[in-house]
């Protein structure tokens, strides 16, 4: 995970712990003028010039339909970054960072553009000194990717620049919105790049606290040998959002809570709690063992037994009334689209045989938090119930990812006195209160490390491909009616169904 | 250093008596009263490493505070601070904690001070309380606040238990001996050594690495003609000589011809064939500038202190553009912080400072008189 491209035969390199300086390179990104742009990548680029994390070679080619000048675009993203940025702007550093920003006008299917981008990349290589290294950043709607695509080839841009540099793609989810649509994209996108060369981005991986996963299960030695099916009762993975779908109810309609959360950032969370460990970060390592799992996962056979989807109401979050998804502006009065989705998904393999893994995700739950929650089979001997204890709570580790970053481990410990009472306590790690400083944001790492050509925190098409494998009959089986959709009330804990699908295992949801 | 951390309460220091189990019993109390109704059954201490400090400057002690205000935000610690203090007549004892909380909310975190004060006799006695005290089990850092000064009963009893040094070479009257000091210490007692002067350097060495990741540009370092470094306000400061010697090093250089010249020093550098000129001299601040001239290009790193900036510049036809970037602090907290994230260049560390080394005693046999003081 921390494999750089430092120049190796540079002698002043060895020992600097900032050795993932990338190569000079120019990042053009598609949809310069867009939300994602603003609050994301530039401030993101910003703030990797101000750490010294670029290279000295740098730019950023921003490409869109509007009309304007360099000048222009170096004021609207400005701005951006002064709005955006986690750190405030410092004039002396945006000054030369500035320098580095142009701008293409033109629309995505136009190939003029394209020749008019492939020229400015080539004029400005030797003054920027990118070397022909080209990332090219789709902040694009995703209908959009296979024309930028299909473009760039025609254009000559997909091979990298005269210098023999390298060229790679960065696309946003949603990649596809079902089997079909995204084996369509992969085969537009690979007939102009290479695997290799394809960046998908899931924002979730780029989390600290994602990453965390891996450091927490193969950093220390006294938890992998309790991971598996013989300590473990069952793992839930839960993301509650306070928030409604904010303006995005055009988008959310045509998306849904399966195929906007579910299909990528839960199962890429799962796919982490669940791999193997790998021998070293190298390489795909990482990729092909979470791959395994997604092969692993069962298809479900019974969706309606094994899925809930359901739609929030009108009512209260954090003392404030809300309108039901129904009202909500560029949605439609009638939809039937989820806000909320829960499963029951099984993992065949030897570790996971038998351990349901339940998934859940909402919109205008009473509280924000996304946490993955290990509950630990109960101790084979139950030896304080016979001293009049109550029946012990089984140990739980919640690894929580946003927001109060954090690991917390429940055990039983004895009430202080002459009886033998258990009572459950919790011992609480919390990132922002252990380590005070701050982590990059998501898009940090995850530019810094495609500038790199590290794509171990990026999704690979076999794993995109089986994920939509698993997600596409339950779209399938619910438009064909199984699991109709249920009701809940903005600001409680979903449907009566999904207490239900859990209960009838025996189990309860975590209590977040 | 820490961007959303609030500080909930600043115990102030209560004396107690020099008893390990005492100042255990009283830690746990404050952790109890100052957790108030925020903890439910129980709570967990988060403590990485030890860190103490040794001193006997007279303003060890706040300079010890502030970076204990800052460092356990990143490393939550036990820190002790062993005093040496020719106004001590007994060995005292008083123990602080600082709690904090981030935005994010929830529950805070304290950090566990301990100061123990002794005359300068009582060495032995104070670094025995010492060792009582050092959680089990998490490493053991040992900064030397001040002057290097690598003797004397309190340090030598401490390093016993230490897995690492932080010393400062910036604080020597004379730098080559606290570099001399300093490689004998690592290699006879197996010690990792640290040198704040050396990590102060971070920023500089990056961005002098940086100049030389293209392929064109790293060409150039086989065409060198001169590495002239500013550094030292008034007097040339280590850090400019740590400077030197890690282009020295990295770059397989042989220093000859060494002069001493108007508070600095030039030399020859051989690379086997070809003579570079290498002239260090004294700057406005701790490190003011590096120009590396080839045969066709001059690169040249500089800071900006006024506005916390480093610019960064080259002057030939495949020349990058010119860059600005942000400062790293040196103040002590984050110098100590970035020695801690930072521990695996020994090597090349160790080999910088060899040929720091070698530099000011190539000096002082020119003049007889050391090129860098503080």
């Amino acid at each position: 995970m921390t494999i750089g491209i430092a120049p190796s035969s540079n002698p002043l390199r060895a020992g600097l712990r900032l050795s993932r300086t990338p190569e000079p390179c120019a990042v053009v990104v598609f949809g310069a003028t867009g939300d994602l742009t603003a609050r994301k990548l530039l401030p993101a680029l910003y703030n990797l010039a101000r750490t010294r994390l670029l290279p000295a070679g740098f730019s950023v080619v921003g490409f869109a339909r509007r009309e304007m000048t360099d000048d222009q675009f170096r004021a609207m993203m400005k701005d951006a970054v002064a709005k955006f940025s986690r750190e405030p702007l410092q004039e002396d550093i945006w000054e030369t960072f500035s320098h580095g920003l142009h701008y293409v006008s033109a629309s995505f299917d136009d190939i003029d553009g394209y020749r008019r981008l492939a020229e400015r990349l080539l004029k400005q290589d030797p003054s920027h000194g990118a070397a022909g290294n080209r990332l090219f950043y789709l902040a694009t709607p995703p209908t959009a990717y296979a024309t930028i695509a299909q473009r760039l080839g025609e254009a000559g841009l997909a091979r990298g620049g005269a210098d023999g540099g390298w060229a790679r793609l960065v696309v946003e989810k949603p990649f596809g919105r079902d089997l079909s649509s995204a084996r369509d994209l992969n085969q537009s996108l690979g007939r102009v790049f290479r695997e290799r060369q394809i960046y998908r981005i899931d924002h979730y991986l780029g989390k600290e606290t994602v990453q965390n996963i891996l450091v927490f299960r193969f950093a220390n030695g006294i938890f992998e040998p309790i991971w598996n099916r013989r300590y473990v009762d069952n793992v839930q993975v839960s993301v509650a959002e306070t928030v409604g779908v904010e303006g995005r109810g055009a988008y959310y309609e045509e998306a849904g809570a399966l195929r906007d959360m579910v299909q990528n950032h839960l199962l890429q969370v799962l796919s982490l709690v669940a791999m193997e460990p790998v021998a070293s970060f190298r390489g795909d390592a990482v990729r092909d063992e979470k791959a395994k799992v997604f092969q692993a996962i069962v298809p479900l056979d019974d969706v309606g037994r094994d899925t809930v989807r359901a739609q929030y109401t009108a009512g209260a979050i954090l003392g404030q009334q809300v309108p039901g998804y129904r009202a909500e502006p560029g949605v439609a009065p009638a939809s039937n689209v989820e806000t909320f989705a829960a499963l029951r998904l099984e993992i065949e393999n030897w570790r996971w045989a038998g351990v349901p893994f339940y998934l859940r995700v909402g919109k205008r739950l009473p509280k924000r938090a996304t946490e993955v929650a290990i509950t630990f089979k109960t101790a084979p001997l139950q030896l304080f119930r016979q001293m009049g204890s109550d029946n012990p709570v089984p140990n739980l580790l919640v690894l929580r990812i946003q927001p109060d970053e954090g690991i917390s481990l429940r055990f039983g410990a004895k009430v202080p006195g002459t009886r033998s009472d258990v009572r459950p306590v919790n011992m609480d790690f919390r990132y922002g209160t252990s380590f005070g400083v701050e982590a990059p944001e998501a898009y940090e790492r995850l530019l810094l490390d495609a500038m790199l050509g590290d794509s171990t925190l990026f999704t690979r098409w076999d794993s995109v491909e089986t994920a939509w494998e698993l997600v596409t009959p339950v779209l399938d089986a619910w438009s064909a009616g199984a699991s109709p959709l249920q009701m809940y009330e903005a600001g409680s804990w979903g449907p009566d169904g999904a207490r239900e699908l859990i209960e009838r295992d025996g189990r309860e949801w975590h209590r977040m | 250093m820490a961007q959303d951390v609030t500080t909930i309460e600043r115990i102030a220091a209560r004396p107690i008596g020099v008893e390990p189990n005492a100042i255990e019993d009283e830690f746990a109390r404050i952790w109890r009263e100052t957790a108030g109704d925020t903890y439910d059954a129980s709570s967990i201490r988060l403590r990485v490493l030890n860190l103490v400090a040794i001193a006997n400057a007279a303003d060890a002690e706040a300079r010890y505070e502030r970076v204990m205000e800052a460092m356990p935000q990143r490393y939550p610690c036990r820190g002790i601070l062993a005093l040496l203090d020719p106004a001590a007549a007994d060995v005292t004892a008083s123990i602080s904690a600082h709690c904090w909380s981030s935005s994010a909310g929830g529950r805070h975190v304290c950090s566990e001070e301990v100061l123990l004060r002794g005359g300068p006799a009582q060495g032995r006695a104070v670094a025995s309380a010492v060792l009582a005290l050092l959680v089990p089990e998490v490493p053991v850092d040992v900064w030397l606040i001040g002057p290097p000064e690598l003797q004397g009963e309190l340090l030598d009893e401490v390093l016993e238990a230490a897995d690492r040094l932080l010393l400062d070479s910036a604080a020597a009257a004379d730098a080559s001996s606290a570099y001399r000091d300093a490689l004998a210490i690592g290699s006879d007692r197996g010690l990792a050594v640290c040198d704040l002067a050396w990590h102060r350097l971070v920023a500089w060495r990056t961005l002098a690495a940086q100049l030389f990741d293209r392929e064109g540009a790293r060409q150039e370092l086989t065409r060198l003609q001169s590495i002239e470094i500013a550094g030292g306000a008034g007097r040339l400061s280590s850090e400019a000589l740590l400077l030197a010697g890690w282009f020295v090093s990295r770059l397989g250089l042989s220093p000859a011809d060494v002069s001493v010249r108007g508070g600095g020093f030039e030399a020859t550098l051989y690379d086997g064939t070809r003579g570079i000129r290498l002239a260090v001299s004294p700057g406005d601040s701790a490190m003011r500038s590096v120009r590396i001239r080839t045969q066709n290009a001059l690169f040249l790193v500089e800071s900006h202190e006024a506005n916390g900036h480093m610019h960064v510049r080259e002057e030939w036809p495949d020349a990058a553009p010119h860059r600005t970037v942000a400062m790293r602090p040196v103040d002590d907290a984050s110098v100590v912080v970035e020695a801690l994230d930072d521990p695996d260049d020994a090597s090349v560390f160790i080999d910088a400072m060899r040929a720091a080394l070698t530099l000011s005693e190539s000096a002082v046999d020119a003049t007889g008189s050391p090129p860098a003081s503080a």
